[in-house]
């Protein structure tokens, strides 16, 4: 059988194939459903077989387009909606964390160590934070946490809440995303962000206790501090996690080894920019509140607490999937 | 058992569950160029117009001093999706694509030819940023065989023309003899000479002579004569299968 014999005799079933295909692809219906798998078998075959003989671009090119399609549509892993997103929430993502623990500390300690380092270095030598911040970073710190009131200050500052939430999504959330792709710098990236959030935030922190009224800035960050602090070093899980396969491939090659730490870093960046996004929603419409400082302190411990509690027993004695 | 093309042409082959070998064609470094300056316009000019709806709603004051914050809120919003998700959510969805990609005829897809999931799509265009951010690392795909760049890598992901094969309108030369073949060929020796049938029609005549011409031991012609031999031998392998 040669390629024209070949052509003439398939022709009929290669665009009724087409055709069920394009229409299933549309969401139309389709009659005589039950046969499609069998015609696109059918269809694999010849492919298959005009490969071996050489048949040509044009009739090697047109079945293996259906053929993609054909397996595009029935290889389709669709579950449920929001089927993924809960047992993400309930047991993927806390399990994942303390299934990469050391990993979770690292990143803490590349954090908190800059931060409580800066803090200290102001009861020492108040010049390192003014050298780090800037004239202009202290001005704004000593309005916002000095003798103004900081919900005022805010206020003049944003405008409304939703504004702030507005803007503390695009900022923080933005920063994430920034910092998971630093890790593709040999986890360079990430290293540096982590750092430098640690020491300006620390920072802050140690200026405020020098210049201002420690008071505002503690009841102000304390809702959402667990949320933001958290989500972001969860995040730079992630990007560590494809430095580390950069860097130390191990057995594998160097692509399959990015390729895993891809996928075994998701939940991270996934987790981790979502307690951000939390963390504005909290920052937007709760830190800002006139309450007393009381309750903002326990609310902020509340939830401290409930992020651990979330990250050591969340989907425990769950089978990992 | 599919022929292997790898060396004249950039398809990949993957087998399939059902059995059958598809093959994918891989998208250069120059087209993948192009629709990601088509996908920075459309963003260019989408932020543009969002900022500018802001500023009218905020100039006009129709809707007093709330109208404006949240104004600034929804721009402020809006910028961020259109920044870093839009890419995200046109490449996971069911044409693979983005504007700029299906202008150009791309589509981002997995191992097996197949729609990407919502975490790939993330981790490839997140992780573009910085490698839009430090010039020398785009430069990694030109060395990939497949042309995938270190997000590619990470998500897993292929870029890959929509259609795995040119469609060839044009019919090259008519074979005005069959020429035997004298030594017996590799599968991807046959293949290339059917190839260059098959798209011959697409070169011009200059073209054609000087790929011919490294047959010169097995033709023993050079030039058009040379063209006219190949051809010949096109035919006589497709006669004889």
């Amino acid at each position: 059988m040669n390629r024209q014999e070949f052509e003439a005799k398939n022709e009929e079933k290669w665009a009724d194939l087409d055709l069920k295909l394009r229409l299933l692809e549309g969401g139309h219906k389709v009659e005589g459903l039950a046969k499609v798998p069998a015609l696109f078998r059918e269809v694999a075959r010849d492919l298959s077989l005009a490969q071996y003989r050489m048949f040509g671009d044009r009739v090697i090119g047109r079945l293996n387009d259906l053929a993609i399609q054909g397996h595009r549509l029935f290889a389709s892993t669709k579950g449920l909606a929001g089927e993924g997103a809960l047992s993400f929430v309930l047991r993927k993502f806390p399990q994942a964390i303390r299934r990469e623990q050391r990993l979770f500390w690292l990143s803490s300690l590349l954090f908190w160590g800059p931060f409580f380092l800066m803090w200290f270095s102001t009861k020492m030598d108040i010049t390192w934070v003014q050298a780090l911040l800037g004239p202009q970073q202290l001005s704004d710190i000593e309005s916002m946490y000095g003798e103004e009131d900081t919900v005022a200050y805010l206020r003049q500052q944003f405008g409304s809440n939703f504004q702030m939430f507005a803007h503390y999504i695009q900022n923080n959330v933005g920063i994430d995303f920034m910092l998971y792709a630093g890790g593709l710098v040999y986890g360079l990236g990430t290293i540096y962000i982590l750092v430098i959030n640690g020491l300006s935030i620390g920072g802050v922190v140690g200026y405020v206790d020098y210049a201002g009224d420690p008071e505002k800035l503690w009841s102000f960050v304390a809702g959402h501090s667990s949320f933001e602090l958290l989500g972001m070093v969860v995040v730079a899980m992630a990007g560590l996690k494809l430095g580390f396969a950069m860097l130390a491939p191990g057995q594998l090659k160097r692509g399959v080894a990015m390729a895993k730490a891809g996928r075994d870093g998701l939940p991270f960046l996934i987790g981790g920019s979502c307690l951000t996004a939390l963390a504005a929603v909290v920052e937007g419409f709760w830190s800002a509140q006139i309450v007393p400082v009381e309750t903002k302190y326990t609310v902020g411990i509340f939830f401290w607490v409930l992020h651990f509690l979330y990250f050591a027993f969340a989907g425990r004695g769950r089978s990992e999937a | 058992m599919a022929t292997t093309f790898q060396r004249i042409d950039t398809l990949h082959t993957t087998e399939l569950a059902e059995g059958v070998e598809i093959q994918l064609r891989s998208a250069g470094p120059l087209l993948r160029i192009i629709a990601w300056l088509l996908d920075t316009f459309v963003i260019i000019g989408v932020l543009m117009l969002v900022g500018i709806l802001a500023l009218v709603v905020q100039l006009s004051s129709v809707l007093g001093d709330g109208g404006t914050n949240i104004a600034s809120g929804v721009q402020m919003l809006a910028s961020f999706f259109i920044f870093w998700l839009y890419p995200v959510v046109f490449e996971a969805g069911k044409r693979g694509a983005t504007i700029g990609k299906r202008a150009t005829g791309l589509r981002v897809v997995n191992e097996a030819g197949t729609q990407i999931g919502w975490g790939q799509s993330m981790i490839r265009n997140f992780l573009r940023m910085i490698e839009v951010f430090l010039p020398l690392l785009p430069l990694v795909s030109f060395f990939h065989p497949r042309f995938r760049r270190l997000g590619d890598l990470a998500a897993g992901t292929y870029v890959v023309y929509e259609r795995s094969l040119p469609t060839i309108p044009l019919s090259g030369p008519p074979a005005l003899e069959t020429v035997p073949i004298p030594i017996s060929l590799s599968r991807e020796e046959q293949a290339a000479i059917l190839a260059f049938r098959d798209r011959s029609a697409h070169w011009s005549e200059a073209r054609r002579a000087e790929l011919v011409d490294h047959l010169h031991p097995l033709t023993g012609a050079r030039g058009n004569q040379g063209v006219e031999k190949v051809l010949g031998m096109g035919r006589w392998l497709e006669e004889r299968s």
